[in-house]
């Protein structure tokens, strides 16, 4: 049996600071998948609208998202607001801001979708059944837009979970950034403590976003 | 803003965009055929390996690329795995897209109702005749979307090679600055690359999707 | 068609958009923020940056606490101010810019002082010496920078004077970047790269604390110092930093700081080399 460099995790408080590195990433990710899932809605029914004002500025939003690794994001809102408006963001609330404009456009943009994805007869036969624009979104297009939204949502959310991982780059001490501190701390009396801390780092992702797409795989197979 | 500055940093962003692009491709084009024959495996119940993939697919779909890289990159060598950076990077990014193209691709096969096969069989076709021209042009369709937005989103993490002394955009930019605190130089400079990778496959990307969309009939 | 038009113009507008931000960020970018001495004490709270992933200077130990030569200074400097310390925990790279803009008050990340360093930041008094040194791997030890081969590779961290060095003197020679400190020794360790070129003070403790490596070279470059560096034009806390390194002086502070903290990796035998006290660099030998 090689040394995998578990050991580390039982020193001190190491398994606890992990853990705590791990609520720091979640609670960043949890912030903006609230205000993404709430916002995205209401933007992704907007978009739907025939306005042009609306389609031009949401467009326009939703390319530079779409197109700006969330990285490259970070940078701008954690160092260059400071520079620009002067306002001292610390990282957390950077992160939150950077991953809710993020995940407001990729939401909206699947909510967009999957309105759009609905054939244009479900809403004729709707009205020719006589119900109103209000009922024929009530009982028509809305469950089977939920229908197709749901998995992909959460893949966002997973997504935007995993992502945060990212905030350790701007000085955000997370899991991973603990994780380095730890094989750091240890180097000598656990050569192999990269092994071990980095392999738990991936399990504790996993275990924190697995149950999350499982929750989707079933809730997509009841509904179908 | 220093044009200057700008202009000698030019060919180290150039040196980046293309590292950038070339992982991101390969890893790409890998993890396209690799999502591809999974999906098949998972939707038609392959018997033991479609087990395998499904292991697989969840390891890697919930899990972040930095970790993935991380552990690959840094922990492998504890146990006497090297691999090198660049095999690194395209490694992991194709098994990371992999894990996401294949659950694109099944659930564009799945969102084919059975009637259409039953249909299409009664009509005479054989079953390798059915996928070919019956399921597979819709499946391809009605995944289409989540394609385009599979590989913007690969070519965006490619932002975490830096992790792994890969000297990609990100990381050229971060270096740069470290160097020569010519911060915004090098982010402008950093967001005019990023951009000139990926507005091309934005606009084709949607150009495709619309072309595409002969799966919703109705319209 | 129209509808593809209607994309790129949608798209150009992004651009122009994300464009005029960056202008927007580029005349800014004069607004220096830094807080006085007086708006610290006011606050309670010091910021002070610090490495966590460079032992001995600055690292978190197994209970979460920050430690190290760096850290021990940081928490008499927020003592005789009469403050907390939120550490905030920098890579080599961001040092400069957490400075500019006003994310730390002090970097106390073992800063090696430099003249283009000095552009952009203000550096109080010393308090260690440094230059560069190199380890090797014990089969293959490099003696001379000659002895870099067209395919070798020298590991650096991104953001040190080890890089703008070997970058500036030796452009021909290969760099393997890291970011972090954790993320280069491992990869050193793991094989990656002939050599790791860093502050001497860095590889001759790298080198102590693990077997199997030999620093060839132990002093390449000019000799430099290492001093706190604050927000540039924040001379009040400036001031404060240089009256205080200079009273430190007085009560041998950071030969006490050696050797609570440096002591046990590098022995005392590089006491009088490594510190300086009272912000006095002693003539070189």
């Amino acid at each position: 049996m090689p040394d995998l460099g578990l050991d580390v995790l039982f020193k001190g408080i190491n398994m606890q600071r992990l853990l705590g590195g791990l609520w720091v990433s979640l609670r960043i990710s949890l912030i903006a998948i609230a205000i993404s899932i709430f916002l995205g809605l209401v933007v992704g029914w907007l978009m739907t609208r025939k306005n042009i004002v609306i389609k031009a500025v949401t467009r326009v939003y939703l390319e530079i998202v779409r197109i700006m690794p969330q990285m490259v994001l970070l940078f701008i809102v954690f160092f260059g607001t400071t520079r620009l408006f002067g306002w001292n963001i610390d990282a957390e609330l950077s992160s939150v801001i950077v991953f809710s404009f993020w995940g407001v456009a990729e939401m909206s943009d699947l909510v967009r979708s999957a309105l759009i994805s609905i054939p244009k007869h479900q809403y004729e036969s709707a009205y020719a059944l006589g119900m109103s624009e209000g009922q024929t979104y009530l009982s028509v297009i809305i469950p089977q837009t939920f229908r197709r939204l749901i998995p992909l949502a959460i893949n966002l959310i997973t997504r935007m979970i995993k992502t945060t991982s990212l905030v350790m780059m701007i000085g955000v001490v997370e899991v991973l950034k603990v994780g380095q501190q730890i094989i750091e701390a240890n180097r000598k009396a656990s050569p192999n403590a990269a092994f071990g801390v980095y392999l738990t780092v991936f399990v504790l992702y996993f275990i924190v976003c697995w149950p999350i797409s499982m929750f989707s795989k079933r809730l997509e197979k009841k509904w179908s | 803003m220093n044009w200057e500055v700008i202009q000698s940093y030019l060919p180290l962003y150039e040196k980046a965009a293309l590292l950038t692009l070339k992982i991101g491709w390969l890893g790409i084009a890998f993890s396209i055929v690799l999502g591809f024959v999974c999906a098949i495996i998972r939707h038609y119940k392959v018997p033991v390996l479609h087990r395998i993939v499904g292991i697989y697919i969840e390891l890697f779909r919930n899990t972040p690329l930095l970790i993935q890289l991380f552990f690959l990159y840094f922990g492998l060598p504890k146990i006497g795995i090297s691999i090198d950076a660049e095999v690194c990077g395209v490694l992991g990014l194709t098994l990371l897209g992999g894990a996401y193209m294949a659950e694109s691709f099944r659930s564009g096969l799945e969102s084919i109702e059975p009637i259409q096969t039953e249909s299409a069989m009664s009509l005479g076709m054989s079953r390798l005749q059915t996928i070919w021209h019956v399921i597979l042009p819709q499946a391809i369709s009605s995944s289409v979307p989540a394609f385009v937005a599979n590989i913007i989103f690969l070519l965006k993490e490619t932002s975490v090679f830096s992790a792994i002394s890969l000297m990609d955009l990100m990381f050229t930019a971060k270096d740069l600055i470290g160097l020569y605190s010519k911060t915004i130089e090098c982010l402008a400079m950093l967001v005019v690359f990023y951009l000139l990778i990926l507005l091309p496959v934005s606009i084709i990307g949607s150009i495709v999707e619309k072309k595409l969309r002969f799966a919703g009939f109705g319209e | 068609m129209k509808k593809i038009i209607r994309k790129i113009a949608a798209i150009t507008l992004a651009a122009v958009v994300a464009a005029a931000l960056l202008a927007g960020y580029a005349f800014a970018a004069d607004d220096v923020v830094y807080r006085t001495v007086d708006e610290i004490k006011e606050s309670g709270t010091i910021n002070i940056g610090v490495f966590s992933d460079k032992s001995p200077f600055g690292y978190v130990d197994e209970y979460g606490e920050y430690q190290g030569y760096d850290v021990y200074f940081a928490q008499r400097l927020a003592q005789d101010l009469g403050v907390e310390i939120n550490y905030i925990s920098t890579e080599a790279a961001n040092r400069i810019e957490y400075l500019q803009t006003g994310k730390v008050d002090v970097i106390l990340a073992n800063f090696t002082v430099t003249e283009e360093r000095a552009q952009e930041v203000d550096f109080a008094l010393p308090y260690m010496n440094v230059a560069l040194g190199i380890v090797s791997h014990d089969d293959r030890v490099i003696r001379d920078l000659s002895e870099i081969g067209a395919d070798d590779r020298i590991i650096v961290i991104s953001g040190t004077t080890a890089e703008t060095y070997l970058v500036k003197n030796y452009p021909d020679i290969l760099l393997q970047k890291f970011d972090t400190y954790a993320a280069a020794k491992s990869a050193f360790e793991n094989g990656t790269g002939v050599c790791w070129a860093n502050d001497n003070t860095e590889v001759i403790a790298f080198a102590i604390e693990n077997e199997g490596y030999t620093v060839g070279i132990e002093s390449l470059g000019s000799a430099d110092t290492i001093a706190p560096a604050v927000t540039k034009g924040n001379e009040s806390l400036l001031n404060w930093l240089n009256d205080e390194i200079k009273a430190l002086g007085e009560e041998k502070f950071f030969h006490a700081d050696y050797e609570a903290t440096l002591a046990e990796t590098y022995g005392l035998d590089y006491e009088d080399t490594l510190v300086v006290e009272g912000g006095v660099v002693a003539a070189a030998e």
